[in-house]
């Protein structure tokens, strides 16, 4: 028999959510657990050393959206975290060309203008409206969703809220606000561009982690989600966790244990025990217990209710709607090893705009196409990907004068489409070669030497994702950023606010609003309403609006 | 019967379809005189009959009636032509047709559907929801003007208020259901209950009926549910869908409206900011105290004049969202055509191939990339199986909506373009009525960009607007501009782009009419 | 791989104007700032003697970064009209005309000047990029917009012996009125303009002629004392005028994050260069609205008491409720006053115009002071001189 024994709260995985959650409960003087299946922390925020001498954040693999005052409260920079700003990006196409973007604002008007003159004050525009809604967004990550069907007055001043902030917009905002919200990324950007190239490079971000094309309505939304993080209060601005994203959970573990918190790795959780209606501690795969009247599942919702808990302790209408949840694999990863930087022959020498995001998809159609590949169960034949060397700015990525390439992928399926029967089972060494072929394939056509600089790669399909990290089909965002999976939909109508139909138990992943992006929002959120159920709300930093 | 142009009419409105009738007529019987202008020499727009063949008399584009509103055709004195309700039949490829009426679900050889129970409950959750929507439809949407803390918009939002309370009355539970599917997509509700089968299909193929979406697009469920907003029903007209238009023309004349036809309007006149008249093509002058006008937003602004509009209107209404997606093919048939495993009242039907929603979201991927379905949604319906007056010596005709074809055919729309529509539409319709091909007599085919031409429509889109979240409500037809009142004093849009939006339902030439009489216009 | 083209790599950081070989050479203070992508100097030499060259001798400063558009075509006047909210058909050809420009809710996106040259030729030249608006304002017009901010370079000579220096320089503009504008020798255009409401002209260059031009009015230049100067200089004696500066006084509204920070002409004390008797305008309708509704702001001219910058400062009434702040404030070396421009909040400035106090901090070696000074609303230009509107100007 396993060991057993009693805390004032359980987390149930270790990734930067619920590592933020164990935190701040720690510091208000709990005595908490966190329970991690793998043998190390970070669940999705990971460095790892999967050939000698490199280290590979190997799933997420850049860092904005991770809130300020988080970071602050916690003090994770005590604990290592340095986030650096990258600089710029670029797409390059099949003959030769390319669009830069600059961090230098002069430059980047002459690189716009240089594809074309009427796309340098759209770009203004544009980055005005995105800007703008991001700054209205902002304010609702740091607080619960409010719950439109209810009278309580907690969610009436929360509704108060939206309201006062919706206010400060004006007749015409709201408008265009309401209009973003609703509106796909695709339609968005051919209202303001010309340059297809331009067009294509700002795109990705609407439709990166989700299971949507560059036209489906709603992808303006998941645009502003990847613009709405900042370093430094740069809005938009993205950057390197120096040592790779493990460095963001191993400082929110070591800040975790300074706290007094304990982490047991090397098993999962087998089941969630309830009795009576409450939560009352886990069993984990090993055999061991343990017991604590609050329970934090960082996993996501449907491997917290469907896999990991017994079905007669929840409502059925509640099962059927954890079962409706959307939940999709829709990308996949390469980690690649390099023996030197490889050369992109279009770029000039030395552009600095080459330490950031790197592409190759030049029309909005070619992203839609690659989406529709997707629905059929096949990886994109002509892939989107975002592809980074952090190494270029991180020494630590890489031994001296070797470099580290991520490359995430968009489309790639989690029941992959092998004649006609379409099961994540389909993924295998084979399956797994040919789609980083078709990988390589496209990056070649910006990079034509990048085969001969490989020193090692990782291949990553949604279901070797779920499979090690835990992510249900390798979703990076815990569940689709659709709009009926929003806010107070967000992750089940009516328990939109960290709770459960099960007393005492909380979920506290990205499944949970406002989603999923290495924010630590809900894992933060989740603390607050956990440490105000039980009486202890005041010992929670209040957030800044 | 006309006036003599140099008297000032109370309103003008340009043009004679549905909307604008209904404008016309709401005016008229508040006692204003009113003047409709047509430019084509019959009434009607997209609700007309054509005769397209000795002795067969065809609905030239819409041919069935959904939302036809009650409340409205009464307000307007509107006689409504008799007509037959129609079951649905989604046919499938292995012969189990299905056979839908209402929340009614069967097999078509009369067998009980596997789904049938599952059916019926989602067809009460969504029409208990679009009842609620419904509701909004008859309303202005809800000025912003103020802000949200303003007195005055507080009172505009008092129409939502009733909705909300109208949510508050259907309980938590459903009300969290309504807020979550609302934006969703119709692709995961259906299959979310139902297999990816003919029923789904169906389900699947109303969602996105006229639409540039397929059912996975999100804002789907919203379309699925504006259709429910009158009960859902679908119906036949007697006499064809010309006797629908008939009757709005009638309830105009009857309430003393001029309809003049055969002469458009060239021109909207503009003085000191307010709509006093319009030019006709053939230069003569109609004045006003006000003008309405139920073509297409943008081109209701370019009938005034662009230089009329802010920059930013202009802006907006240029990137209004108006791509067609349907064409029309009538064909006539030299006699009644067997489908297979349909009785003759089936066969009268509407007739669905959506065989899954997986087909229907399938047949939308090539047109947005400019090129036609190569297995397209059809919609087809032989008005003459219920009607036999529409033909002669037992001549039918089949009248089919097929989607998904591109309003702009990369290529364009060549006589060979034109040809491979109709094949592709015959070898569709074949499959489940073998020999249909060699029945038929004449045919033709309207691509969106004909419809257009033919009607106005901009871009051959039945809604003039694509029905989009971001394109509805207060975002109708733009943003800012969504309260019927166009920019220019007395100068007013009642067309299918101006909210609610599309169907023949004259709903929104009714509230539009509505608006100027409350804006103190003609006070 | 043959047909791969190889792209050009745009320039990174500021780049030069056509006259910075000559700048770079006068640049003792090494002080440069970055003016639309290029480098633009603040101060040459020292800002009090580049301030009292502008106001007794001659100056020359670069505009060239300024933006500049042509438009031509049928209809450009229409075009025109439609963005500016005065009537460009009471500016007749051959003439510059001072304009705002607003967006549907009234909101200022930029003032500038129009250049007439016919009624099928304009020159709009202004501060803030402006390209994709007027690609929007004329959508629908037949009407070509060029940009011609890289291809034209600007030179802006002002100072009491400024007309005397272009004399000398063999260019006769001794008829030329304030606000006229003529080409007085092939590709030289000269517009009897400026931003010190002093004497003063504008040159204007095709860019491969610049420094021709530089240099003739350099060597024609000696005997009349002109120097070159500074952004900083200018900006003193444009204070001294009253004459309003973008994102300084006014946010352009393309650029607010808060669309509710834009302002209306109206509110910026430009009632007149609205003509609604014109047809609409862009902006017209929400004009007018406030007109019926009233401003929310005021822009106004005052005299701070005391000899302390008051740059920033808040305004109270009664010293007690902030009703505003000074968004420009020098001290005056010629009027000798410490001047400011100032927005306050309706009806402040409006109908309550007096127990106005600034709230001055001033730092002395180290040491911070503040106290609360009198407020006195102006409505002339803090400088005017009848040399500045003389025809024939005088020498100096």
């Amino acid at each position: 028999m396993g060991k057993h024994s009693s805390y004032d709260a359980i987390v149930a995985g270790a990734g930067h959510n619920g590592l933020t959650t164990a935190c701040y409960l720690a510091k208000a003087g709990l005595k908490v657990l966190v329970v991690e299946k793998n043998d190390w922390i970070g669940g999705a925020a990971v460095s790892r050393s999967l050939h000698d001498g490199w280290t590979y954040s190997n799933c997420s693999y850049v860092c904005s959206l991770l809130r300020r005052e988080i970071v602050r409260d916690l003090e994770l920079p005590r604990f290592g975290l340095q986030v650096i700003p990258y600089e710029g990006g670029a797409s390059f196409t099949k003959d030769g060309d390319y669009f830069a973007y600059m961090s230098d604002h002069d430059a980047l008007r002459r690189e716009i203008a240089r594809h074309s003159s009427k796309d340098v004050d759209a770009y203004e525009r544009f980055s005005q409206t995105v800007i703008r809604q991001c700054r209205f967004i902002r304010p609702f990550l740091l607080r619960n969703a409010p719950d439109p069907t209810s009278l309580k007055p907690r969610d009436i001043s929360e509704l108060l809220f939206l309201v006062k902030q919706a206010h400060g917009l004006g007749a015409k905002e709201l408008g265009e606000t309401l209009r973003f919200w609703s509106m796909s990324i695709g339609d968005f950007l051919d209202e303001h561009f010309e340059t297809d190239l331009i067009k294509t490079h700002i795109a990705g971000a609407g439709i990166i982690g989700t299971g949507l094309g560059v036209y489906s309505p709603g992808t303006a939304y998941v645009l502003l989600h990847h613009y709405m993080g900042d370093v430094d209060g740069a809005i938009g601005a993205w950057g390197f966790a120096r040592g790779g994203m493990g460095a963001i959970s191993n400082a929110l573990g070591a800040a975790f244990e300074e706290a007094g918190g304990e982490i047991v790795m090397g098993s999962g959780v087998d089941k969630f025990l309830v009795k009576g209606g409450k939560a009352v501690g886990v069993a984990l795969e090993n055999g061991d217990t343990y017991y604590a009247p609050i329970i934090a599942s960082n996993m996501d919702v449907k491997r917290t209710f469907l896999k990991h808990m017994d079905q007669g302790v929840l409502p059925a209408d509640f099962t059927k709607a954890v079962e409706r949840f959307k939940i999709r694999g829709s990308s996949g990863k390469l980690n690649i090893a390099l023996d030197s930087l490889p050369k992109f022959p279009a770029a000039p020498e030395g552009a600095t705009f080459m330490r950031g995001d790197l592409h190759c998809s030049a029309s909005l159609n070619e992203l839609e196409r690659a989406y529709d590949d997707w629905k059929e169960g096949y990886w994109s034949k002509d892939p989107y990907f975002d592809l980074l060397i952090p190494s270029q700015i991180d020494p630590t990525m890489a031994p001296q004068g070797k470099h580290m390439m991520t490359v995430f992928v968009q489309y790639a399926p989690y029941d992959l489409n092998v004649d006609g029967v379409r099961s994540g089972e389909n993924w295998n060494d084979a399956t797994r070669k040919a789609f980083a072929d078709c990988v390589f394939d496209k990056i070649e056509q910006g990079c034509p030497d990048i085969r001969k600089h490989v020193v090692h790669a990782e291949v990553r399909s949604p279901w070797d994702i779920e499979n090690e990290v835990g992510l249900t089909e390798g979703n990076i965002f815990q569940g689709e950023l659709t709009f009926d999976q929003l806010l107070f939909n967000r992750p089940i109508p009516g328990y939109a606010q960290y709770d459960t139909p099960i007393d005492g138990m909380y979920i506290v992943g990205s499944s949970a609003h406002p989603g999923g992006g290495v924010m630590a929002a809900p894992g933060a959120n989740a603390a607050r309403e956990i440490l105000r159920t039980i009486g202890k709300g005041k010992l929670m930093p209040k957030f800044a609006a | 019967m006309s006036k003599p142009s140099d008297l000032t009419y109370d309103a003008v409105v340009i043009g004679a379809g549905h909307n604008g009738l209904a404008a016309a007529t709401t005016l008229a019987r508040q006692g204003k005189s009113v003047c409709v202008i047509e430019s084509r020499d019959g009434i009607g727009g997209m609700a007309r009959n054509a005769a397209i063949a000795p002795g067969v008399v065809a609905p030239k584009m819409a041919h069935l009636l959904y939302n036809l509103n009650p409340k409205t055709l009464k307000e307007l004195g509107i006689t409504a032509p008799k007509s037959v309700s129609l079951p649905t039949v989604s046919l499938a490829d292995d012969g189990r047709h299905v056979v839908i009426q209402g929340d009614l679900v069967i097999y078509a050889d009369g067998s009980a559907h596997p789904e049938a129970a599952t059916f019926a409950a989602l067809h009460k959750r969504l029409t208990k929801f679009a009842a609620l929507l419904g509701q909004m439809s008859l309303k202005t949407p809800p000025s912003l003007a103020g802000g949200l803390m303003d007195m005055a918009t507080l009172q505009e939002l008092a129409g939502l208020a009733k909705l909300g309370i109208g949510l508050k009355r259907m309980g938590k539970k459903d009300m969290r259901e309504f807020l979550r599917i609302l934006l969703s997509n119709a692709y995961d509700l259906i299959l979310d209950d139902f297999a990816d089968a003919p029923l789904a299909g169906m389900l699947a193929a109303d969602a996105v009926r006229g639409a540039y979406a397929g059912p996975r697009s999100p804002g789907t469920v919203f379309s699925m549910m504006y259709r429910l907003g009158n009960g859902g029903d679908v119906r036949l007209p007697m006499g064809g869908m010309g006797a629908v238009a008939d009757a709005f023309a009638n309830a105009a004349k009857l309430a003393g409206c001029d309809i003049r036809t055969g002469c458009g309007v060239a021109q909207v006149i503009v003085e000191n900011d307010t709509a006093r008249g319009v030019i006709l093509a053939d230069g003569s002058v109609i004045n006003a105290r006000s003008v309405l006008s139920s073509i297409g937003a943008f081109q209701t602004m370019q009938m005034a004049g662009v230089q009329h509009y802010d920059t930013e209107a202009v802006r907006r209404l240029r990137n209004l969202r108006n791509k067609g997606t349907v064409a029309k093919v009538n064909l006539v048939l030299s006699g009644a055509p067997d489908f297979v495993g349909l009785d003759a009242k089936l066969t009268a039907g509407r007739l669905l191939i959506a065989t899954s929603a997986t087909y229907v979201e399938r047949a939308f991927n090539p047109v947005k990339y400019g090129d036609m379905s190569n297995a397209p949604v059809i919609e087809a319906v032989i008005p003459s199986l219920s009607d036999p007056s529409l033909c002669s010596d037992g001549q039918h005709i089949l009248s089919a909506n097929v989607q998904y074809v591109p309003y702009a055919l990369a290529g364009g729309w060549t006589p060979a373009a034109r040809q491979k529509l109709l094949e592709l539409t015959l070898d569709r319709l074949e499959v489940y009525a073998p020999g249909l091909g060699r029945l038929v007599t004449h045919s033709e085919v309207l691509t969106p960009l004909d419809i257009e031409t033919q009607t106005g429509a901009p871009g051959g889109h039945w809604h003039h607007a694509e029905m989009g979240i971001d394109q509805i409500l207060t975002l109708r037809p733009v943003n800012g501009m969504a309260r019927y009142g166009f920019g220019i004093a007395g100068y007013y849009l009642c067309g299918a782009s101006a909210h609610p939006g599309g169907d023949v339902m004259g709903t929104a030439g009714r509230n539009a009419a509505r608006q100027l009489l409350k804006d103190g216009v003609l006070a | 791989m043959s047909a791969k083209i190889k792209a050009a790599a745009v320039p990174m950081g500021l780049i030069e104007t056509p006259f910075y070989p000559r700048l770079a050479a006068l640049s003792r203070a090494k002080s440069w700032i970055g003016w639309a992508g290029y480098i633009s100097p603040l101060v040459l030499d020292t800002v009090e003697f580049e301030y009292f060259a502008i106001r007794n001798q001659a100056t020359l400063f670069d505009i060239s970064p300024m933006h500049k558009y042509r438009i031509t075509g049928p209809d450009a006047l229409a075009v025109v009209n439609r963005l500016i909210t005065r009537d460009i058909r009471k500016v007749r050809d051959g003439r510059v005309g001072y304009a705002m420009w607003c967006d549907e809710d009234g909101m200022l996106i930029d003032d500038g000047t129009v250049f007439r040259f016919s009624q099928t030729d304009f020159r709009l030249c202004c501060q803030e990029p402006m390209y994709g608006w007027l690609m929007d304002v004329a959508w629908g017009f037949d009407v070509v917009v060029e940009d011609e901010s890289d291809s034209i370079a600007a030179l802006s000579l002002q100072g009491p012996t400024s007309y005397s220096v272009l004399k000398d320089a063999g260019l006769d503009v001794a008829e030329m009125k304030p606000f006229d504008w003529r080409e007085v020798e092939p590709d030289l255009w000269i517009s009897r303009t400026g931003f010190t409401g002093d004497l003063g002209y504008e040159i204007w260059v095709p860019r491969d002629h610049a420094l021709a031009i530089w240099d003739r009015l350099w060597a024609a230049g000696a005997d009349w004392g002109l120097r070159a100067i500074g952004g900083q200089a200018l900006n003193m004696v444009r204070i001294e005028a009253g004459y309003i500066a973008a994102g300084v006084d006014f946010q352009p509204v393309h650029a607010v994050m808060r669309l509710h920070r834009g302002r209306t002409p109206m509110e910026l004390g430009f009632d007149r260069t609205v003509a609604f008797d014109k047809g609409h305008f862009n902006g017209r309708r929400a004009l007018l609205a406030q007109q019926d509704a009233g401003q929310r702001f005021a822009l106004v001219k005052i005299d701070i008491g005391g000899f302390k910058p008051a740059d920033g400062a808040l305004i109270y009434h009664r010293k007690r409720t902030e009703v505003g702040h000074v968004t420009s404030g020098i001290w005056s070396p010629t009027a000798k006053r410490n001047i400011a421009l100032a927005e306050l909040k309706a009806p402040f400035g409006i109908s309550v115009t007096t127990d106005l106090w600034a709230d001055v901090y001033v730092h002395e070696e180290g040491v911070w002071r503040h106290k609360m000074v009198a407020v006195v609303i102006e409505t002339k230009p803090f400088f005017a001189n009848t040399r500045a509107r003389a025809t024939p100007p005088r020498a100096f």
